[in-house]
């Protein structure tokens, strides 16, 4: 079977191509991001100051166990920027049997230290002791992450964009390898068909085709891994040339993730075509023996329903992430994006019938008897185009609003953060917590605050993720900046008291006056009264504590009125700190950017893909009509035509899934109705997927137009 | 009678847009082992669809089909492949070969799918008496279409079936390669026992057979021994004035 599947690939050339490209290119954007996955998950730090010790007992992370409607209970931990433990916990690792020695590294407070180290063969009882105080033991190689590190902080990251991105990857290529390998063998269903009437049983047609597909995608990892360890060193040079991993961070597992990507495809692929080798191994041997398969042209009732259903699910998801707000929204949004494109891929041939009735009094009129013979194609091929169309609809969509995010994001944060600023200038450096009240003292200054940027955890519906947080002094806070409060007011935040952006507010489910249960930088978990809801939280931050509620120096004071020098401190024009936040912003926007030019590229790839497949696959029906006496010039008019038509729908369609995605997430993080979309955005998407079309069909046609059509119009497919 | 196959009320209706068209309006008939039939009748009047009904590779609107003791409605699609693979050989009318094949690993197809190589001294008697000794790595797309339609011969016989149906197994060839062909499957009857049930407009073809049909509006309308070409050519055209008649 193995052998017959090879000859059969090697004499169809043209679709084994194009499978394969789908492939490889699928092998190496998952090799790729499973190897920075992997390195991130089996790094460990160097322990630094802890190489001595045996155990560290360090607060680096919160654990939120919720319990699940079938009564499991889940766990997700979220990071403290700045953890500590309490000290008296000193004496009762003292305490412990086996325990020889404890060194205290002291923390910002008296009753909260940074970590102890413990010496001594109780690793075992440390843990237990650690975990029933809320904190955690650091042992052997894991010593390293008592202590945050640029390194730690890199893993994290990579963890971070892995498991967001890892998903929707996935998923994509499973849609476009499926959607790639579907059409390759219904362009061979006569091939089979004719298998099938000769001798070969349901069963062994099914095996050909999984064979076949098999030998495709270990082809595709003979291409896609090298092609993904060259990627991997590039997008590593990158991430240390923009600062994103320290210099030494160390890049392993590829054997673990070649493994896991070419498994991966490998199953993807032979489970798609299990999937399209269905459908050809159900038809009647005798259907093979007609002039061309015929099969009909509109899916059945099932797909109909199931297509409309979808529909129905995206509407309402759009709804609820319109309606919401926050987390929650954004994930449903994107999750939208793929129930449109399915949704899509479903109706497709409908679709395609309904854009052939529509655009076909255009098509006649542009393109005379070439564009009747167009409509009558698009019509009569309404299923067989339903993976272009689905591939197109899916690079238009996706290019034209996950591309944008970023955009909209780093937008509304500037604009927030321009707006708000009130101050004139920041001192920015480590200053002790008292420098901004001596600063308020000096003649000429209107107002100062000092500021300690940090992150606290808060809980969400499923339980807890962190924040970004300003721990501020209060005292003319309202001229240093506007945060565009909704609700209450800033002049209460003191003492046990929060102030949180709209959007927190929304994703955590808190109100005015409520009280907020969050972890604080430290670990400590309390409940805060809820003073103040303000608009500009992308500008700022999430979450507004008093100062006194987080211990440590300030990071920034931003001061009002004359320029005050201090000794450690640089002095940065307000104008100069927008521009840095958009510095800033554009670099950690770098990796989505990528994350998501690779899926945009990879979803075009597959629809440049399938439009050469299709067109090859028409040699015998081209020749046919050029023996009946259309003219080659006719033949490329007509394929041209065909195309304006599939656009048309495309486009139209591609453009409406976009336009309501991203104005429903922008929505959801900005607040803003409306989504900023560059000047130039739309016409890069649109024209880039029209140039596309045309050139990945009517450069094949020509091809296949050189060939005189005596020879293509015989048995041969 | 020994019939190895036999169809019952055999009806075969095609919907299409709403329309429905009868391709078999319930045909009875039986084939004793060892003779050779030909079905002929007007284009459109059930031939090919009578054949691949009774070889299972369509199933039919109503009626049975029985090959040997075997009804073929109660098989399902691995049963009914394997059955065929073992006892039937088909010709079809056109589109025979797998493109990507040579002709010996077209011939040889069946025999790799069923994991059941044909005897090899058979196999060259076959492909030379068809003629195909020296095309044996040519592909289906090199040769001409007389040539293929040897090619799909040779396979049907290369397994020795019990049953061979062919669908104009000669409407591609000069009356030489014809005439090759059809004492092809006129001594697999007389010297092998083999049933041959075939397809054919020429008077001449079938009058290599023991028996005619004639089918017309997918009804059989004659059914004679061998009555000579001459005969043969009167009754088609008979048919053809009746049926002007009808229409007029
Ligand atoms: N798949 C199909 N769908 C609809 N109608 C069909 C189909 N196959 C055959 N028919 C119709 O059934 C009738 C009988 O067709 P069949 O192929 O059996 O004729 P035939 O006697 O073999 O003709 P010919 O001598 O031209 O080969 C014809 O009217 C034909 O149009
Ligand atoms: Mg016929």
């Amino acid at each position: 079977m193995l052998k017959l599947s090879i000859r059969l690939l090697r004499a169809r050339l043209g679709t084994s191509v194009a499978t394969l490209v789908a492939l490889a290119a699928g092998v190496m954007i998952l090799m790729t991001l499973s190897v920075f996955i992997v390195s991130a998950a089996v790094y460990k730090p160097d322990p630094g100051r802890y190489a001595a010790v045996d155990v560290v007992v360090a607060h680096r992370q919160v654990e939120i166990v919720t319990k699940e409607f079938d009564g499991e209970t889940s766990v997700t931990t979220a990071a403290l920027p700045e953890g500590t433990v309490p000290a008296d916990l000193g004496d009762k690792l003292r305490a412990l049997p086996g325990v020889t020695e404890v060194q205290v590294f002291p923390g910002p407070a008296k009753d909260r230290v940074a970590a102890f180290g413990v010496k001594g063969d109780a690793v075992k009882a440390v843990e237990r002791l650690a975990k029933e105080n809320g904190v955690e033991a650091y042992a052997g190689d894991d010593r390293g992450f008592a202590d945050r590190s640029e390194a730690g902080d890199a893993r994290s990251f990579l963890m971070e964009a892995g498991s967001a991105f890892g998903g929707y990857v996935v998923l994509l290529i499973i849609f476009v390898v499926t959607g790639t390998v579907g059409l390759a063998v219904r362009h061979r269903r006569r091939d089979l068909a004719l298998l099938r009437a000769i001798a070969a049983t349901p069963r062994q047609v099914r095996k050909l085709v999984m064979a076949e597909n098999a030998v495709l995608a270990l082809a595709a990892s003979v291409v896609g891994v090298p092609a993904a360890l060259l990627a991997t060193t590039w997008v590593h040079d990158q991430l240390v040339s923009r600062g994103f991993v320290p210099e030494g961070f160390p890049i392993t597992g590829q054997p673990l993730a070649a493994g896991i990507a070419v498994v991966l495809i490998l199953l993807v692929a032979v489970v798609a075509a299990r999937i399209a080798a269905r459908r050809v191994s159900r038809i009647k041997p005798a259907e093979a023996l007609g002039d061309i398969a015929v099969e009909p042209s509109r899916g059945g009732k099932v797909r109909f329903v199931s297509g409309v259903l979808t529909l129905g699910a995206g509407g309402a998801a759009t709804v609820f992430a319109l309606g919401a707000t926050g987390m929650a929204a954004q994930a449903s949004a994107i999750g939208l994006l793929y129930l449109y494109v399915i949704a899509v891929a479903l109706l497709a041939p409908w679709i395609n019938a309904l854009a052939a009735r529509v655009l076909g009094p255009v098509l006649r009129t542009t393109w005379g008897v070439s564009g009747g013979l167009a409509v009558a194609n698009l019509r009569a091929n309404a299923r067989g185009s339903a993976a272009v169309l689905t591939a197109l609809v899916l690079a238009v969509g996706f290019g034209g609003s996950v591309w944008f995010l970023q955009n909209n994001l780093q937008r509304q944060t500037v604009t927030q953060s321009q707006d708000g600023m009130k101050t004139d200038y920041a001192l920015v450096g480590s200053m002790p917590a008292g420098t901004a009240e001596k600063i308020r003292r000096t003649p000429g200054v209107e107002a100062a605050t000092g500021v300690r940027n940090t992150s606290v955890v808060v809980p969400i519906f499923d339980g807890g993720e962190a924040a970004t947080a300003k721990a501020v002094d209060t005292d003319g806070l309202s001229s240093t900046m506007d945060l565009g409060v909704d609700k209450g007011s800033l002049d209460q935040l003191k003492g046990n008291s929060v102030a949180v952006s709209q959007l927190r507010a929304d994703s955590s489910g808190w109100k005015l006056g409520d009280g907020a249960k969050i972890w604080l930088p430290d670990g400590r978990q309390v409940t805060l009264k809820v003073v103040a809801i303000y608009d500009r939280g992308l500008g700022f931050a999430d979450v507004l504590l008093p100062r006194d509620l987080v211990a440590g120096p300030d990071d920034q004071v931003l001061v009002r009125g004359t320029a005050v020098r201090i000794p450690g401190a640089t002095l940065v024009p307000a104008s100069e700190l927008t521009g840095q936040l958009s510095r800033d912003l554009a670099l950690s926007a770098w990796l989505n950017k990528l994350l998501i030019g690779v899926m945009v590229g990879y979803a075009a790839l597959a629809a440049g893909n399938t439009m050469v497949m299709a067109a090859l696959a028409r040699k015998r029906e081209l020749a046919v009509l050029q023996l009946a006496g259309v003219t080659r010039r006719q033949v490329r008019r007509m394929v041209t035509a065909e195309q304006v038509g599939l656009l048309g729908g495309a486009l139209t369609i591609g453009a409406l899934i976009a336009a309501v995605t991203l104005t429903a997430v922008v929505n959801a993080l900005t607040g803003s109705l409306l989504p900023y979309v560059p000047p130039m955005g739309w016409v890069v998407v649109l024209g880039g997927a029209t140039v596309l079309a045309l050139v990945t069909t009517i450069l094949p046609v020509r091809r296949l137009l050189r060939v005189p059509a005596v020879h293509n119009a015989g048995i041969k497919e | 009678m020994d019939a190895v196959i036999r169809i019952e009320q055999l009806t075969r209706t095609y919907a299409t847009d709403g329309q429905k068209v009868t391709a078999l309006a319930g045909v009875d008939a039986a084939f004793a082992r060892g003779t050779f039939t030909a079905v002929m009748g007007p284009s459109g009047s059930g031939k090919s669809t009578l054949l691949q009904t009774a070889a299972g590779l369509d199933r039919p609107s109503s009626g049975r089909v029985w090959i040997g003791d075997t009804e073929l409605s109660k098989l399902n699609e691995t049963k009914l492949t394997e059955l065929r693979r073992d006892r039937i050989g088909f010709v079809f009318q056109a589109f025979n070969l797998i493109g990507a094949l040579t002709v010996e690993e077209n011939i040889l197809l069946p025999g790799r799918l069923s994991g059941l190589l044909p005897d090899p001294r058979w196999v060259s008697e076959v492909v030379e008496r068809v003629g195909l000794t020296q095309r044996l790595q040519h592909r289906p797309a090199q040769l001409s279409g007389g040539q293929q339609q040897r090619v799909a011969i040779a396979r049907a016989l290369a397994v020795r079936p019990e049953v061979i149906f062919a669908d104009e197994p000669t409407g591609a060839l000069d009356t030489t390669s014809a005439g090759e062909v059809l004492s092809l499957l006129r001594s697999a009857v007389t010297d092998y026992r083999q049933t041959v049930v075939m397809v054919t407009h020429d008077p001449v073809a079938a009058s290599y057979a023991d028996r005619v049909l004639v089918l017309a509006d997918g009804r059989i309308v004659h059914d004679t021994p061998q009555p000579g070409a001459d005969r043969i050519a009167e009754m088609l055209a008979s048919l053809g004035r009746r049926l002007v008649a009808v229409e007029g």
